[in-house]
C-alpha cells in the first residue's frame, strides 16, 4: 500500500472506528445496566437512520440541528421500546432470557416493518455541505469521514465526564456495578434504567445519521450494530474504554484490509480473528472476565 | 408515637411462611435486636421494613406513616438505613462515592449546573465531600477515600458499610449481623462503635445478630424468632430466663447464652 493511501484509510478507519465505538459504548450501557444483549439497539439505529433521513431531506436542511433532532428521535425511541417491551418483564423479575429475546423480536419487528413500507426504496441523506472532501498536499480526506470522527469523539468526551461527574452518571455507574443495592441508597432505579435507554437511544441516532450518511437507508442498516456488539465483546463487557479501544481498531483493521484486499475477503478474516481472539483472551481487551448474577 | 411499628407481617415463599405475624414496635434513641436460629426469618423482616421484599400480609409504619408498600429507595429516603449480612459495596465506585451515594437523591441541582459546574453545585459538592469525610474519619477510614472497596480488608469493608448507612442521617439503622465474620476483639470494638452512634446521632438502631454477648451487652429490647413467629420479647435479662427461648433457640447451648 502506498503511504498516501495508507494514511487515507487510517483517518477512514479512525473515523468509521469511532462510530462503531459510539454503537459499542450504547450497547455496553444498557448491558452493564441490566446484563443482558440489547439487539434492539439495532432497531434504534435503523429507526434512526430512517428519521434522519426524513429530518435532513424534508424538514431542517442544517447538518447540526438534523442530528440534534435524530438523536431526540433515537432517545425517545429507545425509551419507548424500554418502557413497552422491557419494563414490563423487569418488574415482574422475569429471568434475563426474556429481556434478550424481546430485545431480538423487536430488531427484527423495526427491520420487518420498514422492509415492508419502505423496502424497495433508496433513501440517500442530502449532501450538507458543499464540500465534500479536503486535500492536504496529496491526500484527500472525506469530509463526512471527518465530521464523523469530530461528533463521535466530543460525544464519547460529554458521556465520560456525564458517567464520571455527575450524580446521575455516579448512579448509573453504582447500578452497573450492582443494581440491587443502589435502591437501599436512596436511588430509584427504575429511573436510572429508564435514562439508560434514553442515552443509549440517542447514541443510537448518532449511529443511524452517521450509517444513514455514509450508506444508503435500508431496512437493515440496523444490523451493522453487529460491529458495535463485536467491538463491546472485544473491550471486554463491563469496560466502556475497553469498548471505544476495540470500535476504533476495529474500524481501522477494517479499512485498511478492505483497500488492500477488497470487501469480500475481509469480513472473513476480522470476524475469524475476533474468535481467535477470544479464544486466547475470553475477557477482552481491557475486561474482567465478566460473571453475570442473574 | 414510636419510631417504627411492625404491624403482624407475613411473608410466604412457595407456601412456606418465612416470617408469619410479625409485630414490633421500635422506640426512638433505642437499641433492639432481632435474634432467631438460621433460617428463623431474621432477614425476611429486615428485607419487608427496608422494601426489598414485599410484605404479604401486614403494616409498617415509619413515625406513624404507613411504608409497607413504599419502595426501598423512598423508604431509604424516609431516613431508613442498612448493611447487608453479605457486605454490599458498590465496586464499580471509589470508597467515597460509596458513601456519598447514599446521599445523591437529596441533591436538587440539575445536570445543566453540573456540567456548567455552578456556584450551587461547588458549594453542595464541597459541604457533601466534608460530610463523608467525617463519616470516613469516624471509622479511621479517610486514608483509603481513593481506594475501590475491594482492595480493603474484611473488617474495614463492614465500617465501611456503616459509614455510607450514617451518610443517608438515618432515624432508623437496620444492622444485619454486622460481627458475621469479626474476630472477637473486632465484635468488642463493633459493640463500642454501635453504641457511640447511637449516643452520638441520637437514632435507634435494630440489630439481627448471631453473637449473643454483643446483643445482650448493647440492647434494650431483644425479640426471638423461630420458624418464623415470635416466641418472645423483653430486655436481656428476661429473655436470658425464659423457658421457651432456652429451648427453641438455644436448645442445647443453653449455658453458653453470655
Amino acid at each position: 500500500m502506498e503511504s498516501g493511501v495508507f494514511v487515507q484509510q487510517l483517518v477512514n478507519g479512525i473515523s468509521l472506528g469511532g462510530v462503531y465505538a459510539v454503537m459499542a459504548v450504547g450497547f455496553g450501557l444498557v448491558f452493564n445496566v441490566l446484563k443482558f444483549s440489547n439487539f434492539s439497539h439495532g432497531g434504534v439505529v435503523t429507526v434512526s437512520a430512517y428519521a434522519g433521513f426524513f429530518i435532513s431531506s424534508k424538514l431542517i436542511s442544517s447538518f447540526p440541528l438534523a442530528l440534534i433532532a435524530t438523536i431526540l428521535v433515537g432517545a425517545a425511541t429507545g425509551l419507548l421500546i424500554e418502557r413497552l417491551v422491557f419494563r414490563p418483564v423487569r418488574l415482574a423479575k422475569k429471568p434475563l432470557t426474556y429481556l434478550f429475546v424481546n430485545s431480538i423480536t423487536v430488531a427484527m419487528m423495526v427491520q420487518q416493518t420498514f422492509a415492508a413500507i419502505w423496502g424497495s426504496y433508496y433513501f440517500p441523506y442530502p449532501e450538507f455541505f458543499k464540500r465534500t472532501a479536503f486535500s492536504i498536499g496529496q491526500l484527500v480526506f472525506s469530509g463526512t469521514y471527518l465530521l464523523m470522527l469530530a461528533v463521535s469523539a466530543v460525544v464519547l468526551i460529554l458521556l465520560t465526564l456525564f458517567l464520571k461527574k455527575t450524580k446521575l452518571g455516579i448512579a448509573i455507574r453504582a447500578a452497573s456495578s450492582d443494581i440491587y443495592t443502589p435502591p437501599l441508597m436512596g436511588i430509584n432505579t427504575d429511573v436510572i434504567t429508564g435514562i439508560t435507554f434514553i442515552i443509549a437511544g440517542a447514541l443510537a441516532g448518532i449511529t443511524g445519521f452517521f450509517l444513514g450518511m455514509t450508506y444508503t437507508v435500508t431496512p437493515f442498516i440496523g444490523s451493522s450494530m453487529i460491529k458495535g456488539i463485536i467491538a463491546a465483546i472485544i473491550g471486554g463487557m463491563g469496560s466502556l474504554t475497553g469498548g471505544v479501544i476495540a470500535g476504533i481498531l476495529l474500524g481501522i483493521v477494517e479499512s485498511l484490509l478492505i483497500a488492500e484486499l477488497g470487501s469480500s475477503v475481509t469480513p472473513i478474516i476480522i470476524y475469524l480473528a475476533i474468535v481467535i481472539l477470544l479464544l486466547v483472551r475470553p475477557q477482552g481487551i481491557a475486561g474482567n472476565l465478566y460473571t453475570v448474577k442473574a | 408515637m414510636d419510631l417504627l411499628r411492625v404491624e403482624a407481617i407475613s411473608k410466604n415463599f412457595g407456601g412456606v411462611a418465612a416470617i408469619s405475624n410479625f409485630s414490633m414496635v421500635q422506640p426512638y434513641n433505642t437499641i433492639s435486636a432481632i435474634i432467631g436460629p438460621n433460617g428463623a426469618g431474621k432477614t425476611t423482616t429486615f428485607n419487608m421494613i427496608s422494601g426489598v421484599q414485599t410484605v404479604d400480609t401486614g403494616k409498617i409504619f415509619l413515625e406513624d406513616v404507613e411504608i409497607t408498600k413504599l419502595p426501598s429507595h423512598k423508604i431509604q429516603r424516609f431516613g431508613v438505613s442498612r448493611t447487608f449480612q453479605n457486605i454490599r459495596l458498590i465496586e464499580g465506585l471509589s470508597v467515597i462515592d460509596n458513601v456519598k451515594l447514599s446521599y445523591t437523591s437529596r441533591l436538587t441541582y440539575t445536570m445543566f449546573e453540573e456540567f456548567i459546574h455552578s456556584p450551587r453545585v461547588r458549594k453542595n459538592e464541597t459541604v457533601l465531600e466534608d460530610i463523608a469525610m467525617e463519616y470516613l474519619e469516624f471509622f479511621d477510614l479517610s486514608k483509603y477515600a481513593k481506594s475501590k472497596p475491594k482492595s480493603l480488608s474484611y473488617g474495614l469493608q463492614r465500617r465501611l458499610e456503616l459509614a455510607r448507612a450514617l451518610m443517608n442521617e438515618p432515624k432508623l439503622l437496620l444492622l444485619d449481623e454486622p460481627a458475621a465474620g469479626l474476630n472477637p476483639a473486632e465484635t468488642r470494638e463493633l459493640m463500642g462503635t454501635i453504641q457511640k452512634i447511637q449516643e452520638q446521632k441520637n437514632l435507634s438502631i435494630i440489630i439481627v445478630e448471631h453473637h449473643m454477648d454483643l446483643v445482650m451487652k448493647i440492647c434494650s429490647i431483644i425479640h426471638v424468632i423461630d420458624f418464623g413467629k415470635k416466641i418472645a420479647e423483653g430486655t436481656p435479662q428476661e429473655i436470658i430466663k425464659n423457658k421457651a427461648v432456652l429451648q427453641a433457640y438455644l436448645g442445647d447451648m443453653g449455658g453458653e447464652i453470655c
